[in-house]
């Protein structure tokens, strides 16, 4: 099937002009709908025959980003955008929209996903396509069509809509970090119990760090408070005109004036993924892991002492990184070589 | 209420893409609609058009009158692309194919009274010595045999005595000598429905008549059925493609469909041309029913009789 021209490029802009807004809000996709007039992308003089496949293919593209790995803000805003095409649609009956079998247990957690952190308006609207009868439930989610290719479209995933690949985050997680806490716990009341003095452990037995689990926890947070500002980072260089070579840059990141920031520059200058976006759940998620382990010094505020041992850790990451082949989309262009080590 | 934030809030046509739109789509569509007013004479739907967009939707949302024939819920459609075996130069590309909508539960052998292909129509025999005597007989009826070929199990039409296992030369073929092909299996068609299968979506299968009319089959697609299908079994197995095959015109009046082919025939201008009844008989018979001339003559059944 040709692609329905512009459509993706539409897409693209209101699920972006959502992501910037920063909420997952319904109402302010609607409003953004309704600054597009967006349910006008199926005027035009055609005929039904016409109509119908263009429905089709229209729902199809939109469907796309609402699977992973997609972040949740633009799943979320793939929802609104599929419930707002299937209403508008001019189609009699109503054209429907295609899931695969594969993909219903990540929509069904999805769904588990948006109860718990009570986006309750996105929960009604899942529910009221469902309610109108709004899926087909296939074995396969593109239908097969039989035209030769001219060539073959790889599908492109646009690479700021993508959730950060943040392996530290999948690994260190919420349960992994209790686990260890507990095991920690129990650890040192076998020391006790063992040694001579019942109230605290042996000395001869202290073999390793005793916040080891808590330093654990905040070199992660530091990981995810970096990832955050070095996107930040790069969008707002982003946006400055991107024909200006770095002297520019250069200058807008004195302007921040601390060592901090020049770290950073010289990160973004080395890194090698593309632009990562910070969902909203990520931010839940983030107020959990403070409050879920106890003691007021789980601060996002790192000591000095902890950040020069969590620099090199950082550094050493970014060297691997560097080694790996790079690709660079859309980043300005780096005129001089960062001899910066 | 939600609904009220997507739907335009003043009267529009949707025929006319406004002026002041923002959206890349209707930017490029409403370019090629204008090129299209300027350059189309008369824009109306022509036949083609209407027959495939009625095939598609004549069926959605019926209802049969007799409720046991009422499709349940969680009843699987599949939609399978048969393939015509007629081999045009034109249709080097995109081979034409019909599409058909089956019911999970039915058997294979409904499926397989449903192909319509022209090669069940033929009349065998030359008939220019006696053009009245053209059997009733099509080869539909005297050679009843056909199997389909999914995932290495023969599934071979046995409902009839006259039936032949035509899979069994294949069989022995393969285990003749050891050519890569295991298991080759042959069972009776009648016993097994589509849901007992286990298929390939986009895999290439085989449907063999009439002994050597091979048609390729496809399932492009599996899904639940839904709330707005047609939802009478009766109507199944479903037709909703067909491609459309133009037929061959009387050589005489280039009016009626040919009904008659001749082969070195003295009076005809070419080798081999195609006549209609009327004109056939006018041409080669006189008034007495004497063959006029020196020809073979054969029926001829047209690809396009389907349309």
């Amino acid at each position: 099937m040709s692609a329905v021209p512009g459509l993706k490029e539409d897409c693209e802009e209101l699920l972006g002009a959502f992501q910037q807004a920063d909420t997952v809000r319904f109402e302010h996709f609607a409003e953004l709908w309704r600054e597009r007039r967006f349910h006008t992308v199926f005027y035009g003089r055609m005929r039904a025959l016409e109509r119908n496949k263009l429905t089709k293919k229209t729902l199809e593209v939109a469907q796309q980003y609402f699977f992973p790995p997609y972040a949740f803000q633009i799943r979320v805003g793939a929802l609104y955008l599929l419930y707002g095409l299937y209403n508008a649609q001019l189609c009699e009956p109503k054209q429907k929209i295609r899931i695969a079998l594969k993909d219903w247990p990540e929509i069904q957690k999805f769904q588990q996903d948006l109860l718990d952190s009570q986006h309750y308006d996105a929960a009604y609207i899942f529910r009221r396509l469902r309610l109108a009868r709004a899926f087909h439930f296939t074995a396969m989610p593109k239908l097969l069509t039989y035209r030769t290719k001219k060539k073959i479209e790889e599908s492109y995933f646009k690479e700021e809509f993508k959730d950060p690949s943040n392996r530290v985050n999948s690994l260190i997680t919420n349960d992994v970090l209790e686990e260890l806490m507990n095991i920690h716990d129990h650890y040192q009341k076998m020391k006790c119990v063992i040694s001579a003095d019942k109230s605290q452990p042996d000395k001869a037995l202290s073999l390793i760090k005793d916040d080891f689990v808590v330093n654990l926890k905040d070199i992660t947070l530091e990981h995810q408070e970096w990832q955050q500002n070095r996107m930040k980072l790069f969008r707002n260089a982003k946006e400055t005109d991107e024909t200006e070579n770095k002297k520019k840059e250069g200058t807008l990141l004195e302007s921040e004036g601390s060592e901090r920031a020049n770290a950073l520059a010289r990160i973004k200058y080395r890194s090698y993924s593309a632009v990562v976006e910070a969902s909203k759940s990520r931010r839940h998620r983030q107020v959990q892991l403070e409050s879920s382990e106890s003691g007021s010094h789980c601060g996002k505020s790192p000591t000095r002492s902890k950040k020069t041992r969590s620099q090199p850790a950082r550094r050493g990451e970014m060297q691997v990184a560097k080694e790996t082949a790079a690709r660079h989309i859309g980043m300005p262009i780096i005129v001089e070589e960062n001899s910066d080590e | 209420s939600i609904d009220m934030l997507m739907s335009s809030e003043k009267e529009e046509d949707p025929d006319v893409i406004p002026e002041d739109n923002n959206l890349l789509t209707l930017r490029i569509r409403k370019k090629v609609l204008e090129r299209r007013e300027e350059t189309i004479i008369v824009d109306r739907a022509c036949r083609q058009e209407t027959l495939t967009y009625e095939m598609e939707s004549h069926a959605t949302g019926k209802r049969p009158d007799n409720p046991t024939d009422l499709i349940e819920e969680g009843e699987l459609l599949l939609t399978v692309n048969i393939f015509y075996p007629v081999i045009f130069q034109k249709h080097k590309d995109h081979k034409p194919y019909q599409t058909v909508l089956v019911l999970g539960s039915q058997k294979l052998t409904e499926l397989k009274d449903s192909i319509s292909c022209v090669s069940d129509l033929q009349i065998g025999g030359e008939f220019s010595s006696q053009p009245d005597q053209a059997p009733e007989h099509i080869s539909k009826d005297l050679y009843k045999s056909a199997f389909f070929y999914f995932e290495g199990i023969f599934y071979n039409d046995k409902r009839y005595p006259e039936c032949r296992d035509l899979s069994r030369t294949i069989i022995e073929w393969s285990e003749s000598h050891d050519r890569g092909y295991e298991n080759l299996q042959s069972v009776k068609m009648e016993d097994y429905v589509f849901n007992d299968l286990s298929l390939k979506i986009g895999f290439p299968y085989l449907f063999c008549h009439q002994g050597n009319c091979e048609h390729i089959i496809i399932i492009t697609d599996i899904r639940l059925i839904h709330h707005n299908d047609c939802l009478d079994r009766n109507l199944y197995p479903l037709l909703i493609k067909k491609h459309w095959l133009c037929t061959r015109k009387c050589f005489v009046c280039k009016m009626y469909t040919a009904r008659w082919v001749t082969n070195r025939d003295s009076l005809a201008p070419q080798d081999p041309c195609f006549f209609c009844d009327v004109c056939f008989r006018m041409l080669h018979y006189d008034a007495e029913g004497n063959k006029l001339g020196e020809f073979l003559a054969y029926p001829y059944v047209d690809p396009g009789i389907f349309n």
